[in-house]
């Protein structure tokens, strides 16, 4: 008698303090950071849930059925359900941002562990109002549902237990470009019209034969060729067109699922190429990897590190190195003239040259080494050259550059000769190249190679013009 | 025996030892969840809260900021507010549904009516965006594309002193840090050789206020975070050139000399200000470099002179400000804050916000365009305007030709332009008098928050403890004014 009491006392404070526990992690989640041992306890969720579900179950079937309950069963129970709860915290620390179905299953599954609680304390109390206790059976039974119903889908998958049809599919890791990639976008754009059900122009779209095969104007893909496949062609018509497609009224494609299609076509329109076999600098390769993640700008997650130290000791009175932002390896850079140059500052940077995303080298003298550094700046974004000893010569070895989206290199002695180079940076926006040597001429074939970039050639004649012109309007007015 | 009684307990009557081991259980078990918070018993850092200070937050827009303040409130009413009610309702008393109670000036306050009185000058659409702008500046007219005019900025105070300090400092009262301080507490030095805060001011033939340095203190900050005042003339910095004799080397010793003694003293007392003040030795040791080179306007070339307008080859106008403004921000000063005086229009009007309105336009407009054909335009932050609005109606006797407008704290405008503020927008809608807010209102303390976020900083984040209290600028108020961010 003696042993069982005392037993049993223990088995109600270790509830108790399960509970608070449970409590208290819930109320100071954004607090917690957990130790990896105990984060580790947290995989054990998926084991421990299943005895809370089974044997809650059972003990609502037995009290519904008017059965004896066993303390010890109820006690297993209690504990069990608070312990899943706990370890299913700790197991959604883990995920940065909690989803939606997350966060359902989490509520729930805290509900479920305090409702038991509760039952069990009011079984303990002899608590019997039996419309109390039924209405709990019923909650229970309901959260006991939709908790392991969301837990489901989080381990396997929304869809898991829908009816099967056809799935979006997600975008692998290496796509197979026809089945990932091409077909997607059709699937998107096309095919609700280009279906077996409906086949518009006699053309089907669902599938990789079909879609080589064509329609009613012919062979919608001709391989190699994109400029003569119909497919591409009606893509670029005229929005107003009656042949442009998608027709009016549908969202039309985006310019990189235009360019995908093509250069997949012009690669030969294969079924089986994957995005792995590709050159990473393709046209093809950027424009999908663009669908895949357009936030590409996110790169500066994968910079290599950089301590403070290196930062500090790289620093010199004319050199200012700067994170970009707090918890960032992105590094912001400017250089000033010191009253004698000396490059060595500069090339010093080399070891920290990918972290470099921003570099301000206007003014100085510089020479062949510091550009050879510079084309070593593979991550470069922003890069300030006016007023700088900068020549084409000297250009030319940028060229590695792509990632440059704004470059300054007004007042230098760069000129047409740099077209070229220029042409090379995919990336570029704004350009700054007043009091150049740059004439129309390079101007126009930049323009034709980047229609949307922003090209400042300074101050406009107008705006001078403009200048002379007194206000007189004012003046006479004024008494 | 003892189970026994136990057992004849009710389960609800808990007894004192059942009390205290439930109680300890309960306890226990929250102490449990507790050593899962890192950092629970550790005292905040005193400043940021583990965010290191010198380094935006989040990446930032603008890296400068470059402040046009028109010291003593120019009229909205004849600059980007425009209100053709005023002109067909001219003369009639402002209503009292639109007054609303607002407190007056001891300047007008005595007088028996308060006549509308319309601009002087007219107005016209510009740019693509069709803003408002008025005939007293045809040059800010050409930019309209490039800013972005807010007709909704409001103000609690209704006197220049306390306005241009809550302005400056995000209170009214004075004591606080300036804005340029708190930037250059927040982000540092870009250039070594240079304060980050420096401040520019001229003076224009209108009615002006007093400004005093207090308006650039570094308030409760370490002091290198005050602002410099540069002066135009010869010596820029006052105090900054070496004695005749003194070469550069012998310099070089003193300093190190002394600051080997400042260091001692430091060791001693622990004084934070020692340390300030040996960086500030330091500091001004290379500008003694660096001054003078970045203050040369004689470099510039003959069409920048006339694109600033010749002014700005007479040191102390406002024109030679914006140059130099423009030459500082090259340099990586963060916070250029230039005040012209005289735009305190009380009387005469017309006349006189003609001649202030000539001392800026051009200049103003001609640091815009300058930038952008830099690319600075992009991570610069230019802001134009003052320190309140002006009334509607008019001060002193009703003459269409030569009036006053006493101030308003209750709507007036500025502009933006540049680092992460969209341009060629109008944010924010007065009612038909040009008297209360009926759109988008942008407090002082918004205006604040929304320059910080440009800069990358969070206002919220950037703190210091002083007192036993931490401060922000915006103290506890300022919200992102979202709609005119890029």
């Amino acid at each position: 008698m003696v042993k069982f009491a005392s037993k049993k006392r223990w088995a109600d404070y270790i509830i108790l303090g399960l509970f608070t526990f449970l409590i208290f992690c819930f109320v100071f989640e954004n607090y917690i950071q957990l130790p990896s041992i105990v984060a580790w306890l947290g995989r054990w969720h998926p084991l421990v849930l299943h005895f809370p579900i089974v044997l809650l179950l059972l003990l609502i079937f037995l009290s519904l059925t008017k059965k004896r309950i066993s303390h010890i069963l109820f006690l297993i129970v209690t504990i069990s359900t608070l312990i899943t709860a706990i370890s299913g915290f700790f197991l959604g620390l883990e995920s940065p941002n909690k989803g939606d179905l997350l966060i359902k299953h989490q509520w729930l599954g805290i509900s479920l562990a305090i409702v038991t609680t509760i039952w069990y304390w009011l079984h303990q109390y002899k608590f019997y109002n039996k419309l109390v206790l039924s209405g709990i059976k019923i909650i229970l039974l309901f959260l006991i549902g939709f908790t392991g119903h969301f837990g489901g889908m989080i381990t396997h998958g929304e869809n898991f237990l829908a009816i099967p049809t056809n799935t979006e599919n997600k975008i692998p890791e290496n796509p197979i470009i026809y089945r990932d990639i091409v077909h997607n976008i059709l699937d998107n754009n096309c095919i609700s019209c280009h279906n077996p059900n409906k086949k518009k122009g006699g053309l089907l779209m669902t599938n990789f034969n079909a879609l080589l095969k064509g329609g009613e104007s012919g062979k919608s893909i001709i391989p190699n060729n994109p400029e003569q496949s119909e497919l591409i062609k009606r893509l670029h018509l005229p929005i107003e067109n009656e042949k442009h497609m998608p027709p009016e009224g549908k969202t039309p494609l985006t310019n990189n699922e235009i360019k995908i299609l093509e250069q997949w076509i012009l690669l030969g329109a294969l079924d089986t190429l994957k995005l792995n076999d590709l050159d990473e600098n393709t046209p093809l390769s950027i424009s999908i990897k663009k669908m895949i993640r357009p936030e590409a700008s996110n790169t500066w997650e994968s910079l290599p590190k950089v301590t403070d130290k290196t930062i500090e000791a790289l620093n010199t009175d004319y050199l200012t190195i700067k994170r970009i932002a707090n918890g960032y390896d992105a590094l912001s850079i400017n250089c000033y003239l010191p009253p004698e140059y000396n490059p060595k500052p500069i090339l010093d940077l080399l070891p920290i040259a990918k972290n470099i995303i921003e570099l301000d080298l206007s003014g100085l003298p510089l020479e062949r080494n510091e550009f050879e550094f510079l084309a070593t700046c593979e991550n470069l974004e922003h890069l300030e050259l006016d007023n700088s000893t900068l020549t084409d010569a000297y250009f030319s070895k940028l060229k590695r550059l792509s990632k440059i989206k704004s470059l300054k290199v007004y007042s230098t002695k760069i000129s047409d000769k740099s077209i070229d180079v220029l042409n090379s940076f995919e990336n570029l926006t704004h350009l700054y190249i007043y009091n150049t040597e740059i004439d129309e001429n390079g101007l126009k074939k930049l323009k034709v190679e980047k229609p949307s970039l922003f090209i400042n050639k300074g101050i406009s004649e107008a705006i001078y013009k403009s200048l002379e012109l007194e206000n007189d309007s004012i003046s006479k007015k004024l008494p | 025996m003892k189970d026994k009684n136990k057992k004849a307990e009710s389960p609800l009557k808990i007894n004192r030892r059942h009390f205290f081991s439930q109680l300890s259980v309960g306890i226990g078990s929250l102490a449990l969840g507790s050593l899962l918070i890192p950092d629970l018993f550790k005292s905040d850092a005193d400043t940021l809260g583990g965010l290191p200070l010198g380094i935006p937050h989040f990446a930032p827009k603008a890296k400068r900021v470059i402040y046009l303040f028109q010291s003593g409130a120019p009229s909205q009413l004849e600059s980007f507010d425009y209100k053709p009610t005023l002109r067909k309702r001219m003369g009639e008393d402002l209503p009292d549904s639109i007054r609303q109670g607002q407190r007056l000036t001891g300047m007008t306050s005595g007088q028996k009516n308060f006549p509308l009185m319309p601009s002087f000058v007219d107005f016209k659409q510009y740019g693509n965006s069709g803003a408002y702008i008025s005939d007293f500046f045809p040059h800010i007219a050409k930019i309209a594309d490039d800013i972005c005019i807010i007709r909704s900025m409001n103000t609690e105070a209704i006197n220049h002193d306390p306005a241009i300090t809550f302005l400056q400092t995000g209170s009214q009262q004075s004591g606080r840090p300036s804005m340029g301080s708190w930037m250059s507490y927040g982000l540092g030095n870009e250039n070594k050789n240079l304060p980050s805060f420096v401040v520019l001011t001229s003076r224009g033939k209108g009615n002006s206020q007093g400004l005093y340095s207090k308006l650039w203190s570094s308030g409760f900050l370490d002091s290198k975070h005050q602002g410099v005042l540069m002066r135009s003339g010869k010596d820029p910095v006052l105090y900054l050139n070496d004695p005749d004799g003194l070469s550069r080397s012998d310099k070089r010793h003193l300093l190190d000399h002394v600051s080997s003694l400042n260091k001692l003293h430091h060791v001693e007392t622990g004084d934070d200000e020692i340390e300030s003040r040996i960086a500030q030795y330091e500091m001004a040791y290379r500008m003694q470099m660096s001054v003078p080179d970045v203050m040369d306007i004689k470099k510039e070339p003959e069409s920048i002179i006339k694109l600033y307008g010749e002014d700005c080859q007479v040191p102390g106008t406002y024109a030679a400000n914006a140059l130099q403004a423009r030459r500082l921000a090259e340099n990586g000063v963060r916070f250029i804050q230039l005040y012209h005086q005289g735009w305190d229009q009380h009387g005469r009007l017309p006349t006189h916000m003609a001649s202030q309105a000539k001392d800026v336009d051009q200049a103003s407009a001609a640091l815009v365009m300058d930038l952008k054909q830099r690319g600075m335009l992009e991570d610069t932050l230019v802001i134009w305007g003052g320190e309140f609005g002006r009334t509607n109606y008019c001060q002193g006797n009703f003459d269409p030709n030569n009036f006053g407008r006493d101030h308003h704290p209750r709507a007036f405008s500025i502009w933006m332009a540049g680092g992460g503020i969209k341009p060629g927008i109008t944010y924010g809608e007065t009612d038909e008098f040009g008297y209360n807010i009926i759109k988008d209102p942008v407090h002082v303390h918004d205006f604040h928050a929304t320059i910080m976020h440009c800069l990358g900083l969070n206002h919220e984040k950037l703190t210091y403890k002083y007192q036993g209290r931490r401060f922000r600028l915006t103290d506890v108020a300022g919200n992102l004014v979202n709609d005119i961010l890029t």
